[in-house]
């Protein structure tokens, strides 16, 4: 029989041609850009965490080097609070990990509303220049408003004192929620506390604004309540006991010992 | 077209002034309201429609007869839709600040009628290479409009072409009181409605 186009079976086998050949087209595509959006990835991690630590922003610089020698990145078992050497936290993804039900689970109180939480988290610790324990840098990422906002904590020696905190990534209301990105509300961060006499996580946003002198108040932004207060809510999850609580107590532990 | 077989210079540059998509057809102007509050955004989207309008008639001109007729229009709209996803994802990946700005209108050439328009007049008979020079054509023409409304936009409205500031306005201490009514889009709509009029003058004097 003679191939006739405008048949049915001809249309059919056209379409079906088209389609894949446009497909391919798309992933051949998405397959090229993968890696440069990995790369991409890793520079803005890099950069986050040492904007949160308090180096400043060297992107452009010697971000990489600086990173290698200050930074030290360790994969916690969150549970249990110990370091895992399995996983390389390089290219370990946090989000994969809290969306892949075999490696994440449901936490008991939700107050930062993310749904699932991976078993392990990416924690940096950070060195001084003789590469002795200065600090650690935590990744927290809870609700706002209208998103989930990511962002990471810089703390002290102490454990207790916050060194920087910075937000990289959050969908809040735009010109209301962009206080999220102003350095001059993350400085804000910088000298409080995460927890009173009695150890409990008592940092929070202010709504109205912070008194002057307020070791574990931030000021809130009228306007942007809900977005303070997922920032807050998030924080306290991931440095409480189902965040790296447990992860914490071991490096204040160690630290005395 | 003025005659059956166009030469392809002919086909080249009739749709740049003469028979222009946006002044004479008046085909993308949604975008070209847009998007015209600066030259870089004017730049990248031209070269973002350039890009789809000449493949897109490329690869319709080369399967131009496989295509059954009943399927014509959506066989057309998955290619051009395809390609406007692949350039939507190397201006992610080339130019995120740019892509953002830019926001729906990349994945509105999708709906841009002078791609439509073209694949269905000419690329699906025409042979790949006229259909290429077709698409060029066309792109510039699309081209030429957006660059000068954003030229005039962006000079008005803010004092600067590219972002580098031309004149230098009050709130920087200059003497020029921008515009903002340029920065707006319905700025776009007269300063197009000037370009279709000063077209058709020349047009009408060449007879």
């Amino acid at each position: 029989m003679r191939y006739n186009k405008d048949s049915v079976p001809g249309t059919f086998l056209f379409i079906a041609c088209l389609c894949i050949f446009c497909s391919l087209m798309i992933t051949g595509t998405a397959a090229g850009l993968k890696e440069r959006a990995k790369a991409k990835e890793l520079a803005r991690m890099k950069h986050s965490v040492l904007m949160a630590a308090g180096f400043g922003d060297h992107r452009g610089g010697d971000i990489d080097g600086l990173f290698e020698r200050r930074i030290q990145p360790q994969i916690i078992n969150l549970d249990r609070g110990e370091v895992n050497g399995e996983i390389d936290p390089m290219t370990f993804d946090p989000n994969m990990a809290a969306a892949n039900p075999q490696t994440s689970s449901k936490p008991k109180k939700d107050s930062a509303r993310i749904g699932r939480r991976a078993d392990q988290g990416r924690a940096f610790t950070i060195l001084d220049e003789a590469g002795n324990f200065d600090g650690v840098v935590l990744p927290f990422h809870g609700k706002g408003l209208w998103s989930v906002i990511f962002g990471y904590i810089a703390l002290e020696e102490d454990l207790s004192t916050i060194r920087g905190l910075y937000v990289y990534e959050h969908g809040e209301t735009p010109g209301i929620g962009d206080f999220l990105d102003d350095p001059a509300w993350q400085s804000q961060w910088q000298g409080k506390q995460l927890y009173n006499d009695s150890g409990k996580v008592v940092i929070s946003v202010v709504r109205g604004g912070a008194k002057p002198g307020d070791l574990y108040g931030v000021d809130g932004i009228s306007g942007a309540t809900m977005s303070g207060r997922g920032v807050e809510r998030a924080v306290q999850f991931w440095v409480g006991n189902e965040g790296f609580g447990p992860y914490l107590q071991q490096l204040s532990e160690m630290n005395k010992g | 077209m003025s005659s059956q077989n166009p030469s392809m210079n002919e086909v080249l540059r009739t749709p740049i002034f003469a028979n222009n998509p946006v002044a004479m057809q008046v085909l993308g102007v949604c975008s070209a309201l847009a998007v015209t509050n600066s030259m870089t955004n004017a730049v990248v989207m031209t070269a973002a429609v350039t890009f789809v309008l000449i493949f897109s008639n490329l690869i319709i001109s080369l399967i131009r007869k496989a295509i059954p007729n009943s399927v014509r229009i959506i066989a057309q709209m998955t290619v051009i839709a395809s390609l406007v996803i692949v350039v939507d994802m190397v201006m992610q990946d080339l130019a995120p600040e740019i892509a953002r700005q830019l926001s729906v209108f990349v994945g509105l050439i999708i709906t841009n009628c002078i791609v439509m328009g073209r694949a269905e007049a000419f690329a699906m008979k025409s042979t790949p290479l006229m259909a290429v020079v077709d698409g060029l054509g066309n792109a510039l023409g699309y081209g030429v409009i957006l660059c000068s409304v954003a030229f005039v936009r962006e000079l008005l409205g803010a004092g600067t072409l590219f972002g580098v500031e031309i004149l230098p306005t009050q709130a920087n201490d200059g003497w020029y009181l921008a515009n903002e009514l340029f920065l707006l889009p319905p700025s776009a709509f007269f300063l197009i409605g000037f370009m279709i009029w000063g077209i058709n003058v020349v047009q009408k004097r060449k007879g």
